[in-house]
C-alpha cells in the first residue's frame, strides 16, 4: 500500500528528470564567435556620427553594400591587437572592387587626437566615425570593445561578433552570408 | 488576564496594526521610486540576465534616461512607458503575472506543485493516522522490549 | 625557457597522477568489495592520498605559471597580465572554466583525503570503501574533465616577446571578496559530495538504517554552512562592486547556487525526524541525491553558456560531459533506490500534523516547492526555446512575487516548529508556549507601522519574523536556563542561532526590498543638493592612473559631515569600465553613492551625475549571515549528546521520556 504512491512519485521525478534533458540537449548552444543580439535580422538603428573631417556619417546611407561596424577605443589591448587584422580585411575587400565590403570603425568616447595618431602608425584608411553622443553605443547595445557587426546591403543587421575578431572570420562570414548559408 | 483574552489581544493588535499599515496613504509615489520599479521590468538588451535596473551597461543608462524622459512627461501608466521603451530598444520586458500562452505555465505549474504537494501531505497524514489507529496501544509487552533493548544499547555504548 | 614548460609539464602529471588514483581507486574498491576481499577492501582508502597529492602539485603548478606570467600556457595567456596585483592574480585561478574545474578537483581531492583520514579505522567497514568508492569515481569524472576538455595546463599558440594578457574580467580585480566568494562556494557544492557518497555506499550495502546519517551529519552542516557563507558573500561582493544595491538579482549562476541550498536545508531538517523516529529515509536519500546532482547540474547551466548569464563563462567543451554525468548520477540513484525499496520502507507512522516531524514535514514540502520554483524559473527560457523558438526572460519580477508567499510560510514555520513536541501537541500546549512569541511578533509589527512601514508583505514579514525570533528566543532561554551555558552553546540552541540569523535576513530582505528609495542627482562643486533628508556636495573629482586602470572618483560630502568617493574604473587591458560605489553603513540605513553616466568625469568637470539608493537595513544581512555562520559551528561541535546515538531511533509508541 505504501509502495504505490512512491513508484509514481518515483515515475513522476525520472519523466521529469528526463523532460528536462531533453530540454537540455535540444538548447545546447550552437557555439560560434558570433553573439546574438535582439538587433539580429532587424533594420540597423538610423544612427549618425561625425567622422575625422568633420561630416556627417549616416548609417541609413551606408545601403546598397556590406558595412562592417567596428566599436574601436585606442587605449583597449584587444583592440590594438586586432588592428593588423582589420587592416589585412581592408585590403582583402579592396581589391573585391564594388562587391567589398565597407569598413568603418566607430570610436567610443576617446581621445580624437590619440585615435589619430594611432591610426597613423598602425595604418588603416577607411572611415573613423566619433561616437561622442553615444547613438551607436546605445542603440547597437556594446557595453565592451571591440565588438564588430555586419550590416548587409539592405541594411539589416547580420551578425555580431563580440571581442576580437580575425580577417578570415570577417571575409568567411560575409561570404557565408552572401550565399545564403 | 487569563490566556484566552491575552490572545484575543494580540489578535486584535496585530490585525490592527496590520490593517493600518497595509491600507494607510503613502503619499505620491516618488518619480525615482517610478523609474526604479519600471526599470526592474525590462531586460537590459545586451547583458545577460540582468535586469535594466541592474545593469550598469550604457545601453540600460539609455533605457533608463528614456523610462525617465516617459516618467516625466507625465500621465502614462508603468505599461504603456515599458511597452514604449522595449519597442524602441530591442529590449526585452521581464515575466509578470499577466503573462499569456505557454507563459503562462511558468506560474501554472508552481501553483499546482503547490496544491498537488499540500493533498499528497494531507493523504500522507490520513494514512499515517489509519495505520497508527490499526497498530494501537501500547502494551506491556511493548514497553519490555523497548526496555531490554535500551539496555543492551547501554551495554554497547560503554565500548569506545 | 626551462622553468616554463616545467609548470606545464608537472600541473599535467599532477592531473594525470589524480586521473590514475582516482580511476584506479574506483576500479579496484569496487573490485575489492563485490568479490569480498577484505584485504584489498582495507587498502580503498590508500589512493585518497596520491589523488591530493597530485592535485595540489597541479594547483601549485597553477599558481606558479600565474605568478610567473607563464604565457607559454594557453590559460595564462587568457587571466594572467603582469599589471595584475598579487591577491587578485592568485584569483585569477578562478577567474575563467578551466581554472575553476581544477578548484573545483581541489577540493574534491581534499574532501576525499578527510574522508579516508576519518574514517581510516573502520577501512574494512564496507559501507566507508563504498563511500570512498563513489568519491574515487566523482573525483575521476572531474579529473577526466581538467585533464581533457577543460585542461588549464594546454599549450598556448606562440606569443611574442614582450607579450601580456588581459588578466583577470576587471570585475574579478576589483574586490576582495573575489578571493574568498568562490573558494567557500565550492567547499560547501562540493562538500554534499560526502553525505551522497556515504548514501549510494548505504544504498549498496544495504544499510540504509540510521548509522550512515549520523555519520554524515557533521558533514552535510559543514558543507551547508559553507554553501550558505559562500552565497551570503556573493550578495555582498554583489552589493559592493555592481553598483546596483542589491545583493541578489535571481541570475541563473546565483539561482544555480540557491538550488542545492534549499534542498540541502529540507535535508538538514528532515534528517531530524530519520534520526529520531527512523522514518522518511526514502525522502532523505532522494534530498542528497538532488542535492548533489543539482549542483551537478547548477553547474551545466551555468558553466555551458546555454544561459545567458553575467556570471557565465564562455562556453566550453565541457557541457556534453556535465549533463552526462547529472543524467548518470540520477539515473544510478533512482536505480538503486528502487533496487532497495523494499528495506527503505519506513517503521512507524507520524501520527498528528500538529507535532515537531509535522512542522518538519511542512517545511520540506515548502522547501521543495521553493527549490522547484528556481528551477522552473531558471530553465523556462529554455523550455519556451525549444517548444516555441522564441525568446524569453524570466526576471526578478517572477522570482520575487513566487519566493514572497514561501518566505512568509517558512517565517511562519519557523515560530511554529520550534515549540512543538515530538509526536503530538494540544491546542492548550501550543497557546501556552507561543504567548510569548507572539506578542514579541505583534510588538515588532507595531513598531514597524509606528516607524513608518507600509505594505502588507514586508508588514507580515516583520510580525512573522518578531513571532519567529520569539520562538527562537524563547528555546534558546530554556536551553540556558535547563543546562547553564552549556545548554546556551548547546547543538539544539545551534539550530535556534541559524534561526535568528535567518529571521534577520528575512526582514532585512523585506525591509530592503520594499523601501529602498533612489534618485538620479546632478552634482555641481560647491552646490549643496538636498534629497531624501540627505545633503550631498560635490567637493572635487580626482584622477588616479597606473598602468593598469585610470580612475576618476568624485569626492561628495555626504550630510555635511563626512566625504565618501564612489569612482568609475577604466581598466586599460579590457577598454572596460566599472564603477565602484561608495557607502555609507548604518545601523538602521545604507546611504549608497555611485556615479551614473557612460562618460568618467574628468577632473575639471563642472557636473557629476550621481545615483543615489537609500537602503534600509542591509547590515542586518551581514549580521545574520554571521549569526547562521555561528550557528553552524554550535551544531555541528560535538557536544556530549542528550541522546546517545545508540538508542533506538524508532522509539514505540508510549516509550518516550520526554
Amino acid at each position: 500500500m505504501t509502495a504505490r504512491p512512491a513508484r509514481l512519485a518515483a515515475l513522476v521525478t525520472a519523466f521529469v528528470v528526463l523532460g528536462l534533458l531533453v530540454v537540455l540537449v535540444r538548447a545546447a548552444p550552437d557555439s560560434g564567435p558570433t553573439a546574438s543580439t535582439t538587433l539580429l535580422d532587424q533594420p540597423a538603428p538610423a544612427v549618425v556620427g561625425t567622422t575625422a573631417d568633420g561630416s556627417t556619417f549616416e548609417l541609413a546611407r551606408r545601403r546598397g553594400s556590406w558595412v562592417v561596424l567596428n566599436f574601436f577605443t585606442s587605449t583597449c589591448i584587444p583592440c590594438q591587437r586586432e588592428h593588423p587584422e582589420l587592416v589585412a580585411f581592408a585590403e582583402d575587400q579592396e581589391r573585391l572592387g564594388a562587391l567589398g565590403a565597407e569598413l568603418h570603425t566607430i570610436v567610443q568616447h576617446d581621445d580624437r587626437e590619440a585615435v589619430e595618431r594611432f591610426f597613423a602608425e598602425n595604418g588603416g584608411d577607411w572611415p573613423i566615425v566619433f561616437d561622442d553622443a553615444f547613438k551607436f553605443q546605445n542603440s547597437f547595445g556594446v557595453a565592451q570593445v571591440p565588438e564588430t557587426w555586419i550590416i548587409d546591403p539592405s541594411g539589416i543587421v547580420r551578425a555580431r561578433a563580440i571581442g576580437e575578431v580575425t580577417a578570415e572570420f570577417l571575409s568567411t562570414t560575409i561570404q557565408r552570408l552572401r550565399q545564403g548559408v | 488576564m487569563s490566556r484566552r483574552l491575552s490572545w484575543l489581544l494580540v489578535l486584535f493588535v496585530g490585525v490592527g496594526a496590520l490593517a493600518v499599515g497595509a491600507t494607510r496613504d503613502r503619499g505620491p509615489l516618488d518619480p525615482g521610486d517610478r523609474i526604479d520599479a519600471i526599470s526592474r521590468r525590462i531586460a537590459c538588451p545586451v547583458c545577460d540576465g540582468e535586469s535594466v535596473y541592474e545593469s550598469r551597461n550604457p545601453a540600460s543608462e539609455a533605457i533608463r534616461s528614456a523610462i525617465r524622459e516617459g516618467v516625466r512627461a507625465g500621465a502614462l501608466d508603468d505599461d504603456t512607458v515599458i511597452a514604449g521603451v522595449a519597442e524602441a530598444y530591442g529590449a526585452q520586458v521581464l515575466l509578470v503575472p499577466r503573462a499569456t500562452g505557454l507563459d503562462a505555465l511558468a506560474w501554472a505549474l508552481p501553483v499546482t506543485a503547490a496544491v498537488v504537494a499540500i493533498a499528497a501531505l494531507g493523504a500522507t497524514f490520513r494514512r499515517w493516522r489509519a495505520e497508527s489507529a490499526a497498530i494501537g496501544e501500547a502494551t506491556e509487552e511493548d514497553r519490555r522490549i523497548v526496555e531490554r533493548l535500551r539496555a543492551s544499547a547501554d551495554d554497547a555504548a560503554e565500548e569506545p | 625557457m626551462p622553468a616554463l614548460s616545467l609548470n606545464l609539464a608537472l600541473g599535467n602529471a599532477g592531473l594525470l597522477i589524480t586521473l590514475v588514483a582516482a580511476s584506479v581507486g574506483a576500479a579496484a574498491g569496487a573490485v575489492a568489495l563485490i568479490g569480498g576481499n577484505r584485504r584489498a577492501v582495507a587498502q580503498t582508502y590508500l589512493f585518497a592520498w596520491p589523488v591530493l597529492i597530485g592535485t595540489v602539485l597541479s594547483v601549485v603548478m597553477m599558481q606558479r605559471a600565474l605568478a610567473q606570467r607563464d604565457y607559454s600556457i594557453e590559460f595564462v595567456q587568457q587571466v594572467g597580465s603582469s599589471t595584475t596585483p598579487t591577491l587578485y592574480n592568485v584569483a585569477a585561478m578562478w577567474s575563467a572554466l578551466e581554472g575553476s574545474i581544477l578548484l573545483w578537483v581541489l577540493v574534491l581531492a581534499a574532501f576525499t583525503a578527510a574522508v579516508a583520514l576519518r574514517f581510516r579505522a573502520r577501512r574494512d567497514d564496507p559501507l566507508v570503501a563504498w563511500a570512498l568508492v563513489v568519491m574515487y569515481a566523482v573525483t575521476t569524472f572531474f579529473a577526466l574533465i581538467s585533464f581533457g576538455p577543460a585542461s588549464p595546463f594546454r599549450e598556448g599558440p606562440g606569443v611574442p616577446i614582450g607579450f601580456d594578457g588581459p588578466g583577470p574580467n576587471p570585475l574579478l580585480q576589483n574586490h576582495i571578496l573575489v578571493l574568498f566568494h568562490p573558494p567557500i562556494l565550492y567547499l560547501g557544492y562540493v562538500g554534499f559530495t560526502v553525505p551522497f557518497a556515504f548514501a549510494i555506499a548505504a544504498l549498496v550495502t544495504g544499510r540504509v538504517g540510521e548509522g550512515w546519517l549520523l555519520e554524515t551529519r557533521r558533514w552535510a552542516l559543514f558543507s551547508w554552512g559553507f554553501l550558505t557563507i559562500g552565497i551570503l558573500l556573493g550578495g555582498w561582493w554583489s552589493y559592493e562592486v555592481l553598483g546596483w544595491s542589491g545583493v541578489w538579482a535571481w541570475d541563473p549562476v546565483e539561482n544555480a547556487s540557491l538550488l542545492p541550498w534549499l534542498t540541502g536545508t529540507a535535508y538538514i531538517h528532515s534528517v531530524l525526524v530519520q534520526q529520531r523516529r527512523g522514518m522518511l529515509r526514502v525522502w532523505n536519500l532522494s534530498l542528497l541525491v538532488a542535492t548533489f546532482s543539482l549542483t551537478i547540474l547548477g553547474t551545466f547551466l551555468t558553466r555551458s553558456g546555454i544561459i545567458n548569464s553575467v556570471h557565465a563563462f564562455a562556453a566550453g567543451e565541457v557541457d556534453g560531459y556535465l549533463l552526462g554525468f547529472f543524467a548518470l548520477v540520477v539515473a544510478v540513484s533512482i536505480g538503486l533506490i528502487g533496487w532497495r525499496g523494499d528495506r527503505l520502507r519506513a517503521p512507524g507512522t507520524i501520527d498528528s500534523p500538529i507535532s515537531r516531524e509535522g512542522a518538519f514535514l511542512a517545511n520540506n514540502v515548502v522547501f521543495a516547492l521553493f527549490a522547484f520554483i528556481v528551477l522552473l524559473g531558471t530553465v523556462f527560457p529554455l523550455i519556451i526555446e525549444v517548444v516555441q523558438g522564441r525568446q524569453t526572460v524570466v526576471g526578478a519580477p517572477y522570482f520575487d512575487r513566487l519566493s514572497m508567499p514561501i518566505g512568509l510560510t517558512l517565517l511562519f514555520l519557523m515560530a511554529v516548529a520550534p515549540v512543538l513536541p515530538w509526536r503530538t501537541a494540544s491546542t492548550e500546549l501550543l497557546s501556552t508556549r507561543l504567548l510569548w512569541p507572539a506578542r514579541i511578533g505583534v510588538a515588532t509589527l507595531v513598531v514597524a507601522v509606528l516607524t513608518g512601514a507600509d505594505g502588507w508583505a514586508p508588514l507580515l514579514a516583520f510580525g512573522l519574523g518578531g513571532f519567529a525570533a520569539g520562538a527562537a528566543l524563547r528555546q534558546i532561554a530554556l536551553a540556558t536556563r535547563r543546562h547553564g551555558w552549556r545548554g546556551l552553546v548547546g547543538r539544539a540552541n545551534g539550530g535556534m542561532v541559524v534561526h535568528l540569523g535567518v529571521i534577520l535576513l528575512a526582514v532585512a530582505l523585506a525591509a530592503s526590498n520594499s523601501h529602498t528609495h533612489s534618485a538620479t542627482i546632478e552634482l555641481e562643486p560647491g552646490r549643496e543638493v538636498a534629497w531624501g533628508g540627505h545633503t550631498f556636495e560635490l567637493v572635487e573629482v580626482v584622477n588616479e592612473r597606473d598602468e593598469r586602470t585610470d580612475t576618476a572618483r568624485a569626492n561628495v560630502l555626504l550630510d555635511r559631515t563626512k566625504v565618501y568617493g564612489p569612482a568609475v574604473t577604466t581598466y586599460l587591458q579590457m577598454g572596460m569600465t566599472i564603477g565602484t560605489p561608495s557607502v555609507r553603513t548604518g545601523l538602521a540605513k545604507d546611504v549608497y553613492l555611485t556615479i551614473d553616466g557612460t562618460n568618467p568625469p574628468s577632473p575639471d568637470a563642472s557636473t557629476v551625475v550621481l545615483r543615489v539608493f537609500v537602503k534600509p537595513m542591509i547590515l542586518w544581512l551581514w549580521i545574520g549571515g554571521a549569526l547562521m555562520a555561528i550557528g553552524t559551528i554550535m551544531s555541528a561541535i560535538p557536544a556530549r549528546l542528550h541522546r546517545r546515538p545508540t538508542d533506538p531511533t524508532s522509539v514505540v509508541l508510549g516509550a518516550t521520556d520526554r
